[in-house]
């Protein structure tokens, strides 16, 4: 197996672990792990795991964070399989990521990958198959970098782990804490659903750095102003990010008593390595920003307003599919840039302004969708004519709704919804599915989504 | 009575006149994010603190309503 690997964000770890072996890395729920212990864990892992892609069935534990520097450390590639996902979708990401070992279980048969990968992720597919995004050393080094920078980590920090270990988010609070000597905090009270109990634990935690989905601080700031109350003193700052943050609920932020608490908009896609943008939000604003690019970050704005992401962070592209790559990894004067499909403004101040899609895609909850995924999942149902897949919204939020022409007079007989829930992961299950006479189509012959959702139809 | 009561507040946060005392939460598009709501309307007109996982186990105005009573 070799000595372990001492470089990038795996050697920044371990010269810190050198500096401070017996401070607090991870608390999770209450038990603590030193920087000394969580290198033993990590070392542990890459015994076992090797190089290659490696399959880690991630839980919010230290046991995962662990396992994601134990990769690393054996010089192989961390991939997220989400054990709450249905079988036949966890088997297609194993695959579609070339994982030659599935940790806890076994190896795999596997497949080469490009040299220097840090871990594969997966966003939405319109083939109905999730797109594997190829993330380098590089990129999320120089990535970390900036973030350690922007977030003012400092070794006294506690960071609530909110973000799942499956989606990339979750480096935003792991990397720049455990980078940065600060201190990870594992806790089941973040997920409880009781806002009450989510402040209490924020406070006996003392948690300092809260990194929240804009559409769960909605939430949040929608309580504290009912309650008439304020975040607990020890929080410093609050990063969102996800999808747009709303006008409304950022006054009623900034009328709270969290006048202290910086408030940090932020701004990525996956295939540019997490925040490649970011406003400290005072308002209040027309559009709330997303703000100012970080230093590492090249940009560029298209034609047709779309915003383009070049420098050190972009993705090497999506593993195994070039034609998919080269449709949104373009190169502009020698320089790489990924399309975003984001469509943006510049106000007087130079901060970005987010004015929609190019495309169809959805964020529902932060994350991406892709409708035509979800369509095509529904459309191999033998009972499903057509279909098509919509956001709407919902009491101040987005969820997915589904538009869905049965096959036959008869109708559906069967509960799509249960159907789905045995191929596909519960955020691309649509909230509503409706019966409809039939969709409606453009000129061109393509269906036209956001048309189709106006027609009336049974629940 | 705690069960009307509870109807009305999915009600409100689904925006769906439908829901009855045996309406699922999540067959009539909640999710996660709209189970907070709510939890914390439940929470300041009972004063009782549920959970996300009571809610699972609960998802209707009935059931839920027994879990307030409790």
């Amino acid at each position: 197996m070799g000595a372990l690997r001492s470089h990038g964000l795996f050697g920044s770890f371990l010269e810190v672990a050198g500096e401070q072996p017996s401070r607090p890395a991870i608390v999770d729920n209450g038990t603590t792990v030193t920087y000394a212990e969580l290198e033993r864990l990590a070392s542990e892992v890459a015994r076992s795991a090797g190089p290659g892609v490696v399959g880690v069935p991630a839980t919010h534990s230290a046991g995962t964070v662990a396992a994601l520097l134990g990769v690393w450390a054996a010089g192989g590639t961390y991939c997220p399989v989400d054990p709450a996902f249905p079988e036949t979708r966890r088997r297609a990401m194993l695959d579609a990521a070339g994982c030659r070992f599935l940790l806890g279980s076994g190896p795999l048969q596997g497949r080469e990958v490009p040299a220097g990968l840090a871990y594969v992720l997966f966003t939405s597919g319109s083939t109905g198959a999730p797109k594997p995004v190829m993330t380098s050393h590089r990129a999320i080094e120089a990535t970390i970098r900036s973030l350690r920078e922007l977030f003012a980590m400092e070794t006294g920090d506690r960071v609530l782990q909110f973000a799942s270990l499956n989606w990339d988010t979750c480096f935003e609070e792991i990397l720049p804490t455990l980078t940065g000597g600060a201190c990870l905090v594992f806790h089941d009270d973040a997920h409880s659903g009781s806002f009450p109990r989510f402040l209490r634990m924020v406070e006996r935690e003392r948690i300092t750095v809260l990194n929240l989905p804009t559409a769960f601080w909605h939430e949040l700031v929608t309580y504290l102003a009912d309650e008439k109350s304020g975040l607990p003193e020890c929080v410093r700052l609050v990063v969102i990010g996800g999808e747009a943050a709303n006008p409304a609920r950022l006054t009623d932020w900034h009328a709270l008593d969290t006048g202290r608490v910086r408030l940090l908009n932020t701004y990525g896609c996956t295939e540019t390595t997490l925040i490649t943008h970011a406003a400290d939000l005072h308002g209040p604003y027309e559009k709330v920003p997303i703000g100012r690019r970080l230093p590492h970050v090249a940009e560029r704005i298209g034609e047709d307003g779309e915003l383009l992401i070049g420098g050190q962070a972009i993705a090497d592209g999506y593993l195994g599919l070039p034609e998919a790559t080269a449709a949104r990894f373009v190169t502009i004067e020698g320089e790489r840039y990924f399309r975003t499909g984001d469509r943006v403004g510049r106000t007087p101040g130079g901060m970005l302004v987010h004015r929609g899609r190019i495309d169809d895609e959805l964020k529902v909850r932060g994350i991406r969708v892709d409708p035509a995924e979800v369509e095509a999942h529904i459309a191999a149902h033998p009972e499903v004519g057509a279909v098509a897949v919509t956001g709407l919204k919902m009491a101040d939020h987005t969820v997915l709704a589904a538009y869905v022409v049965p096959r036959t007079s008869a109708g559906l007989g069967v509960d799509l919804r249960d159907y789905l829930r045995d191929r596909v992961p519960a955020h691309l299950i649509p909230s509503r599915i409706a019966i409809v006479p039939d969709l409606v189509y453009t000129a061109s012959g393509k269906v036209d989504r956001r048309r189709t959702k106006e027609i009336p139809h049974e629940r | 009575m705690s069960v009307d009561g509870v109807s009305d507040i999915f009600r409100r946060v689904l925006e769906n006149d439908d829901i009855d005392a045996e309406s699922d939460f999540f067959a009539f598009g909640g999710d996660s994010l709209l189970a907070t709501r709510v939890l914390s309307a439940i929470a300041r007109t009972y004063g009782v603190e549920l959970t996300f996982d009571d809610f699972l186990l609960a998802p209707t105005p009935g059931t839920l309503a027994e879990k307030v009573l409790r």
